[in-house]
């Protein structure tokens, strides 16, 4: 058993007066809440120079069944540049911004950390292809398929 | 021009054997014109039974828009969760203590609308929504 946390703080001035989320969690196992995933695909950092679709999270390397598998996916576009971004979908293998349901949009410095079911790949397309973009990511796994990996 | 930030930290001292794992990342969340900051926000507390779906907020065909999302999952026990999704499509389960962050694009209408489903148990939750673009408002909930 591992031990990870996860801690997020948003700010905000939108509203007269401002707003202060600050929220940690435990990321734990489905079956057991009181024991913390021990498994990763790693983080990993992947380069785009095209706008070519790619899959970033193959669904069929983490368990799955009846979509209570409590995975979590982190990803960040690791580009400063905040005119381009990355689609990211809940999709076989295409992100674009009508492609079935696209999660939303990553620009530059942007991340997002969700509970994924293992159901479907994750997909992602960047942008641009006149600027290189990197994209980070890393999956906290509820279990990885023993002959994947 | 407001500004919204979110920061997050992951970290573990064995998850990864060897090789400690920290995280930090921060960001200043902006509208889809890039240089100008979130100016509408919502949030809300509910519960719902088993079974039960709640539309956080409905898709206005708001084409490419850049909208943010934040859920935590307040229930008790450990044992309950709710599953969040696009319309009918469920991506994942969020348990009790669970916190989730991701944009929202909200491109293609009813297809973009966020649902919650209580899978197991009567879940409360809080959310917000920074919304980067134009906005209808609208009853939430369905």
């Amino acid at each position: 058993m591992a031990t990870t946390t996860a801690t997020i703080n948003i700010g905000s001035d939108i509203l007269s007066n401002s707003t202060t989320i600050s929220n940690t969690m435990t990321i734990s196992k489905s079956a057991n809440p009181s024991v913390g995933l021990d498994e990763t695909t790693g983080l990993r950092t992947k380069k785009f120079t095209t706008t070519t679709d790619a899959v970033i999270v193959e669904a069929d390397e983490l368990t799955s069944s009846g979509g209570a598998e409590a995975h979590k996916v982190y990803i960040r576009n690791a580009s400063t540049n905040k005119a381009n971004f990355f689609y990211v979908s809940y999709n076989a293998s295409t992100a674009d911004a009508t492609t079935t349901e696209p999660i939303g949009k990553l620009y530059g410095g942007d991340w997002m950390l969700m509970p994924y079911n293992g159901g479907t790949n994750i997909s992602v397309a960047s942008s641009t292809a006149s600027e290189t973009q990197y994209l980070e990511y890393m999956v906290f796994a509820d279990g990885i398929v023993a002959a994947k990996g | 021009m407001a500004t919204t930030t979110a920061t997050v930290s992951i970290s573990s001292s064995d998850l990864m054997p060897g090789s400690p794992l920290n995280i930090s990342a921060s960001s200043t969340l902006m509208k889809t014109g890039i240089t100008t900051g979130m100016e509408l926000m919502e949030m809300g507390n509910h519960s719902i039974a088993t079974g039960t779906e709640f539309a956080l907020s409905l898709a206005k065909g708001d084409v490419n828009g850049a909208h943010w999302l934040y859920i935590a999952n307040t229930s008790t026990d450990s044992t309950y969760y709710i599953e969040w999704g696009y319309h009918d499509t469920m991506i994942g389960p969020l348990y009790s203590g669970d916190w989730m962050f991701v944009p929202w694009n909200n491109a293609v209408a009813d297809d973009s609308e966020i649902e919650v489903e209580a899978k197991i148990g009567t879940n409360t939750f809080e959310y917000a929504i920074f919304k980067g673009g134009s906005w209808t408002l609208a009853t939430a909930g369905a």
